[in-house]
């Protein structure tokens, strides 16, 4: 198993440095006016000289060498517009633990209602008309289908007027942060539901329930000491893509709601064209992103039993 | 005799919804099964052998249901349970089951220890040291080497002999009064298989079981069972003795399951098969069902059902060939060579 | 014999075969005769009009939400793409020009000239309520928000249909390569082991800011990283195909690589393309919004309903104004859950899994 996990990490980071420097690579071809405060004002030759300065008129490998550098000393570049001259990494440095929270506590009641949700539809299945079932599948069909960017804004228009919170987040009210965690963790309860009720299903049709069955288990002992542990182990594989879809809509959410996090920093150096701070985020998205994929693997190793060694089965 | 039965059926009906249309998979089936004895119930895939035993645990899947007859057992109708809480008094407790994959019969995510455990804390009240005492001794039992070892082991660890120890290791800590073993070797190597087949003996005789083989494979017949039931298109078409089935059989389709045995063919001569497919059950069956597969059928075949005709106490066959109106058919060659006893039993 | 299929002689022959048997009438002295042996007959029972497509359809017809969506999405389809034709209706963009009375500023009484007639101009049709006019009221610029509506759902419905078609042919192409040249399954592989890693959404963003901001390149940066997902799916699918015993046996018998791909590979294939197509169009939909949203999507010269929600949330703080928002959310996920849910049905009835009852 350690030695799984070894490969498993070596591997990711193996991706994490392609994936960052073909990034890199492509950020390249950002336009130019992201690396200047004033560039209406500038002439010609301040722009070739400003653009000298800044190394981004070397050839290719020789800046991405540079780039590796400086990152492995933590150093990201400055920004050029969102505040002037200080550097990237500090701006986000003081970005990361809002997020975080906000992140994780809306994982975790995605967690605690979907998993319940998706029970409760698998259960539901077997009843008569079924009519959880189809409650919940049409929650889950909702929000799957609305493009999450529409469900939020939905949410933050129709929540802040019938519960009189306030449009805008401040960190001490706690009542600005119920809406923007629910509507994060949206996705993710739809998508637990959805997968736990499917494999809850697709578990009790097979043979060692039927054995269970035949040696004399009740059926509710059945679904949980066998069907819904089974079922639960490969949703440990859907822990990255959740993480992936609270990344991307925190994006969304936290320039909505005013929250002064990574999300909303984002899409600010985008409208600011901010290049190196638009640059250093994107890196960090996809480095998460990457990261998440590799805790699943583990995580799934260690729940797993049969996970045979170095055996990646095809990504999510 | 009579109090000897165990397990008795009688004009048993099940129809499974399919494709919004109504299938009669067993059709009006009526079986005795004594106690202690091992009864074989042989038919081609879709014989309806395997729903018939369902049946007698209530495990139908979710389309199929009983719409008639009876199935007494200890004075009970089964026939008639409808609750999980009826049946959970006869499963396991009186009827247990091998199944026949033990690839997929076990869970993958629990250790094997657990799993027998779960029976042995069901059926026999026992928890913590004294349920694992008992486990082990019957992985001991079932022929599994360093039970201590094994028990905290998952079933990819095993291979595919072993994990059906363990499966009938489960239906043992049950301590059923029926034991039964659909296809129970037809999984596995044929190494594996006699192995398996005398596990299930030593077991029926420690335990003092009836057992109920079901099974397509005539060689796993002839060893084991005291008496086979033939069932072809949801019925039983001739029932006797393992010498009877084998050494007098009476109903053409028999025949033609025993005259297709590999061990029955004549070197130089094509091996027999039987022409055709079994019935489809989305139509109604009229008649004798294997008539349209039978070159010798009678015309009467074709318009009536044959009622059971009685060879000896201990034989009957559905065919109109009994009847002292039809003419004298021949079986076919291979049946008179077995006859002659021209193969051995354990071929 | 309504089920039976006259597909061929044998099939033919079983009908009448049965037939025959139905209607024969044995006399009483006759019965205990051997009967007449037709060997075709003995197959009759065995014989299951089994057939792919129309077991498929089977399946999707007798899911009634899926079929009614369907109804709702081939009517707004249709709706959509014959709106430019009917009469009366202008280009989407037109600006419309409407009489005002002009009304004091401060106490909104109405202007009078020195006549006392209340002076009108003409001024822009701004933020014009829904009414008889405009069904779905005007925008902060004076356009008709139904047209808009209708051509930014082409917009949108067009992106979404080349996204799935560039997705789904590179998909197979590379799929198929991928599954069936050995030698190829390793690079692949790789490749998607290291870019299935990336957030599509990031990706989208990282492209849309680097190039020009359009349809054109919501396009290709949609299709960039999607067709990996595809071609791994038909990946699976043409790997298993080409292990599966059955071909290995149809190929001893002679059957040659055409045939294999047209008999088994086909089928799986034409229920990937619709069903990703189904589904790559919410995505699109989606991840227009999104990105309009950052200010990196199409410009509203050409509506889409991604920036036509987006309009929308600009206005939304005045409660007046908010049926700007609401028109293009409704058609939007009318579309978007339509599509979902048929290309989800759709998957589930082509699994032959789901064929049994």
């Amino acid at each position: 198993m350690t030695k799984y996990i070894g490969k498993r990490l070596l591997r990711s980071l193996l991706t994490l440095f392609i994936i960052i420097t073909i990034v890199f690579a492509l950020l390249r071809f950002m336009p130019i006016e992201g690396y200047f405060q004033n560039f209406e004002k500038m002439s010609e030759n301040q722009i070739k000289v400003g653009l000298q300065q800044l190394g981004v008129t070397d050839p290719l490998p020789v800046q991405v060498a540079n780039f590796w550098q400086g990152l492995v000393k933590g150093d990201l570049g400055v920004s050029h517009k969102y505040r002037v001259n200080t550097p990237v990494i500090d701006i986000i440095a003081q970005k990361v633990p809002l997020s975080l929270t906000i992140g994780m506590t809306s994982l975790c009641i995605a967690l605690l209602i979907g998993l319940p949700l998706g029970i409760f539809m698998a259960r539901s299945t077997r009843s008569r008309w079924k009519i959880g079932d189809k409650l919940g599948t049409i929650f889950v069909v909702v929000i799957q289908a609305v493009p999450s960017a529409v469900y939020h804004l939905m949410i933050q228009f129709y929540g802040t007027d019938a519960l009189g919170f306030s449009m805008f987040f401040k960190p001490d009210d706690p009542s600005t942060w119920i809406l923007p965690i629910l509507s994060l963790s949206l996705g993710n309860i739809a998508y637990y539901a959805m997968w736990l009720r499917r494999y809850m299903v697709d578990e009790s049709n097979k043979d060692y329930v039927k054995l269970a069955r035949a040696k004399g288990l009740p059926g509710a002992v059945i679904s949980r000491r066998h069907v819904f542990r089974n079922a639960f182990v490969p949703l440990v594989q859907f822990i990255p893509t959740s993480i992936i879809l609270t990344l991307m809509g925190s994006l969304y959410v936290e320039s909505l709601y005013s929250i002064p996090g990574m999300g909303g920093l984002l899409v600010n150096a985008i409208q600011l064209q901010d290049n190196t701070l638009v640059q250093g985020l994107v890196l960090i998205y996809a480095s998460i992103s990457i990261l998440g994929l590799l805790a699943g693997d583990i995580l799934m190793a260690i729940l797993d039993p049969r996970i045979s060694l170095s055996k990646k089965e095809g990504g999510r | 005799m009579e109090n000897n039965v165990i397990l008795s059926v009688r004009d048993l009906d099940v129809k499974f919804s399919l494709r919004g249309r109504s299938l009669h998979t067993i059709r009006g089936v009526s079986l005795d099964v004594q106690r202690g004895e091992s009864l074989a119930i042989v038919g081609e895939s879709g014989s309806g052998k395997s729903v018939l035993t369902k049946t007698f645990m209530g495990l139908l899947d979710g389309n199929g249901s009983i719409t008639g007859g009876s199935i007494l057992y200890n004075g009970q109708d089964l026939a008639q349970y409808t609750t999980e809480k009826q049946w959970l008094t006869i499963r396991g407790r009186e009827i247990a089951m091998v199944m026949q994959d033990p690839m997929t019969s076990l869970n993958p995510l629990k250790t094997i220890g657990y799993q027998v455990g779960e029976a042995v804390t069901l059926h026999q009240g026992l928890t913590g040291e004294a349920a694992k005492k008992a486990v082990l001794e019957l992985l001991a039992d079932v022929g599994i080497s360093e039970p201590e070892r094994r028990y905290s082991q998952y079933p990819h660890e095993f291979s595919g002999g072993m994990r059906q120890r363990v499966v009938i290791a489960i239906a043992m800590a049950c301590r059923p009064k029926i034991l039964i073993c659909d296809e129970p070797t037809t999984a596995l190597d044929v190494t594996i298989q006699a192995q398996i087949l005398e596990l299930i003996r030593q077991m029926q005789k420690k335990y003092d079981l009836t057992t109920i083989y079901i099974t397509h494979d005539l060689g796993v017949v002839a060893n084991v069972a005291d008496r086979i039931a033939v069932m072809y298109a949801g019925d039983i078409v001739e029932i006797g003795t393992c010498e009877e089935i084998f050494y007098d059989p009476r109903h053409p389709y028999t025949w033609a399951l025993l005259s297709s045995l590999p061990q029955l063919g004549v070197k130089g001569e094509e091996l027999y098969s039987i022409q055709g497919t079994p019935p489809n059950f989305f139509y109604e069956i009229q008649g004798d069902a294997f008539a349209p597969r039978n070159p010798k059928a009678l015309k009467i075949d074709f318009v009536e059902r044959p009622p059971y005709f009685e060879v000896s106490p201990t034989h009957k066959a559905r065919t109109w060939l009994l009847d002292p109106r039809a003419p004298k058919v021949e079986p076919p060659e291979q049946i008179k060579l077995l006859r002659e006893g021209g193969v051995n039993r354990h071929g | 014999m309504a089920f039976f299929r006259m597909k061929d002689n044998k099939t033919a022959a079983l009908a009448s075969s049965l037939e025959e048997r139905v209607q024969r009438q044995y006399t009483p002295e006759e019965l205990f005769d051997f009967a007449p042996y037709d060997p075709n007959a003995g197959e009759r029972g065995g014989y299951s009009n089994y057939s792919y497509w129309r077991s498929t359809l089977r399946a999707f017809r007798k899911n009634r939400t899926a079929v009614f969506f369907l109804l709702l999405i081939v009517a707004t389809l249709l709706f959509t793409f014959l709106e430019p034709f009917l009469p009366y209706e202008p280009e989407a963009n037109t600006i419309y020009w409407m009489e005002k009375a002009e009304v004091d500023m401060w106490t909104l009484e109405p202007l009078l000239d020195e006549a006392g007639n209340p002076i009108v101009k003409t001024v822009r049709a701004v933020n014009e309520k829904p009414a008889d006019r405009f069904w779905f009221g005007t925008n902060s610029i004076g356009q008709d928000l139904w047209s808009q509506i209708w051509s930014g759902t082409r917009t949108s419905l067009g992106i979404g249909f080349a996204v799935a078609c560039i997705d789904a042919l590179l998909g197979i192409l590379i799929g198929v390569l991928w599954g069936y040249v050995r030698k190829l399954d390793f690079l692949f592989t790789e490749l998607y082991n290291v870019f299935d890693n990336v957030p599509q959404t990031l990706l989208v963003i990282i492209i849309s800011y680097i190039l020009r901001p359009g349809v054109g390149t919501m396009i290709f940066a949609m299709c960039l990283t999607s067709w990996l997902q595809t071609a791994r799916f038909v990946r699976n699918q043409v790997v298993i195909i080409r292990d599966r015993d059955y071909n290995l046996a149809s190929r001893c018998l002679g059957s040659s690589s055409w045939r294999i791909i047209t008999r088994n590979l086909l089928p799986y294939l034409v229920s990937i393309i619709t069903m990703r197509m189904a589904l790559a169009i919410p995505a699109a939909i989606g991840n227009e919004v999104f990105i309009n949203y950052i200010g990196l999507g199409v410009p509203p010269e050409t509506p889409t309903l991604g920036n036509l929600v987006e309009a929308g949330r600009k206005v939304m703080m005045e409660p007046a104004l908010r049926y700007q928002l609401f028109f293009p959310v409704i058609i939007l996920s009318i579309v978007t859950i339509s599509f979902y849910i048929i290309g989800n049905a759709f998957a589930d009835a082509a699994d032959p899994k789901n064929h049994v009852n």
